[in-house]
């Protein structure tokens, strides 16, 4: 089951369905999205596919996207998307395409081969999937009317 | 389930870091709910906007998993009761559940540790491990019928008592299965209802999946598991033997004695128990003599002496006094000591001919 809230922090106002007012008070729309990422074996060929998270038990893997879209008359820029990882998941290695990653709650950043974590043993070891606690994004420049979107894949716990 | 939610800050967000939870086997609970939230800085005309946040949640569903375990088997006697296989039940979901018991007696086949199943105990009943010390206590681990709040990653230990006949013989093997079914938890002290797989439509509440492996023969994904799980009876396998020795004549002496009036014969019983047969205790002996025959007192009877030689041809020797001679019954009878597996002892009289 999906419901769908939009609570608008300034406004104090509630809209149900999308927010048409979003686009006079902030520049840009947000839309979040998670599908679960789904192994279907038909006629012995496994393929994935996303469907909407129903049943999500620990294991299953979910893409989660925000779908952003320039709603005013002029450029946006340097648009940078924070997003720290909620605790029930696990970052997917495979997860995020033209993001740079966080080990230390978004103190630093980099890609994730970059990065290293404490050993717990005074040392330091090469940071792994589990590690990553922040996914960040940064679009340059989006046009007037322009939309796009960026999600990453991670694990339930 | 998901949720979406959107909020438009008054101010920046700050990024706050998720302590990360250490990962479960079973992995996150059952209605716990998963919120990515995003937080977007941009500029427009080189002038910093309102941080904007969005949002979305996805609510964790029960994934039903379970097993059942037992390990080597019970040995018991012929006609022991209260005889206890003990059984694992383990909890591998992401909830807390109940989970309903039930035990059956297997109908022939393989049993669980590679014997087959030959005979049927009674009396079945299911106790907990009240005292959680993992061995069975009569009196003290009290019956029940299911494991109440069983805890995620977490295992409940379950014995099945029941009772042996007395008619079975060593080495053979009565198995008996237990099924553990997922039933809801939430409710102390009483059984919750047994669960089913949440099927088509996703539903507002905490849906259940079924992802329990096959057991014993239960399917997989059908929220049960069944074990098996035996008793070997180890009994004592007696054979008895009776040898007759002459030990003189009034003719002949001791020099080729001859079984004529007045000539002395020895008895000697022989009881052995056979190699890998459990220990024979309180093994008592009699033997009523015919009327042909009168028990020589002087020399009484001697218990547990040593045969050498094999079945029947036994050469008796040794023993010390004991046992009791009844003269109205003219019976000789006498009780050895606790006879092991692979060994013989013997009862030894003597009498003479009439």
């Amino acid at each position: 089951m999906k419901t769908f809230i939009s609570k608008f922090a300034i406004a104090a106002a509630f809209a149900l369905v999308s927010a048409p007012a979003l686009a006079a008070s902030g520049q840009v729309s947000l839309t979040g999205d998670v599908v679960q990422d789904k192994v279907v074996v038909d006629h012995g060929a496994s393929r994935h596919v996303l469907v909407k998270p129903e049943k999500v038990v620990p294991g299953d893997k979910l893409v989660f996207t925000t779908h952003y879209r320039n709603d005013g008359k002029q450029s946006v820029e340097n648009f940078v998307v924070t997003n720290p990882l909620p605790s029930g998941v696990i970052y997917s290695a495979d997860g995020a395409s033209g993001a740079v990653v966080s080990v230390d709650g978004g103190k630093t950043w980099g890609a994730l081969e970059t990065l290293k974590v404490a050993d717990g043993k005074g040392g330091e070891r090469a940071a792994q999937a589990s590690d990553v606690t922040h996914v960040r994004w940064t679009v340059a420049s989006i046009a007037p009317g322009a939309s796009g979107a960026v999600s990453y894949r991670a694990t339930v716990r | 389930m998901s949720r979406y939610t959107r909020l438009l800050a008054a101010s920046a967000v700050g990024v706050i870091a998720l302590a990360s939870s250490p990962a479960f086997a079973a992995g996150t609970v059952a209605g716990t709910t998963i919120t990515n939230t995003v937080t977007v800085n941009y500029k427009v005309g080189g002038v910093s906007q309102t941080a904007q946040t969005a949002s979305n949640t996805v609510t964790v569903d029960r994934s039903v998993n379970l097993t059942v375990t037992s390990g080597a088997t019970t040995p018991v006697s012929p006609g022991q009761t209260g005889a206890a296989i003990k059984y694992t039940v383990t909890n591998t979901s992401n909830d807390t559940l109940d989970f309903a018991l039930s035990a059956a007696q297997q109908a022939g086949g393989t049993a669980a540790n590679g014997g087959t199943d030959v005979f049927d105990t009674t009396n079945v009943k299911i106790y907990a491990d009240t005292n959680n010390n993992g061995v069975y206590d009569p009196g003290t681990d009290l019956p029940i019928t299911y494991l109440d709040e069983v805890a995620p990653d977490t295992s409940r230990t379950v014995f099945v008592v029941s009772d042996i006949p007395v008619a079975q013989t060593n080495g053979q093997v009565a198995g008996i299965i237990l099924t553990a079914q997922a039933a809801a938890g939430g409710t102390a002290g009483s059984q919750g209802t047994t669960l089913t797989a949440t099927s088509g439509a996703n539903t507002a509440g905490i849906d259940t999946v079924f992802a329990d492996g096959a057991g014993a023969g239960d399917s997989a994904n059908d929220g049960k598991y069944a074990a098996k799980g035996d008793y070997t009876v180890s009994a004592p396998v007696l054979t008895i033997t009776k040898v007759s020795t002459l030990i003189n004549d009034p003719v002949n002496g001791t020099t080729n004695p001859k079984a004529i009036p007045g000539a002395t014969i020895e008895y000697c019983i022989v009881v052995a128990n056979a190699a890998g047969a459990a220990t024979a205790q309180s093994l008592a002996v009699s033997d009523a003599l015919p009327a042909t025959v009168s028990y020589v007192s002087g020399f009484g009877i001697l218990l547990n002496g040593s045969a050498s030689g094999t079945a029947p041809s036994y050469t008796c020797s040794g023993g010390t006094a004991g046992g009791t001679y009844d003269t109205p019954t003219t019976t000789v009878s006498g009780t050895l000591a606790d006879l092991a597996a692979g060994s013989t002892e013997t009862l030894r009289f003597r009498a003479t001919i009439k």
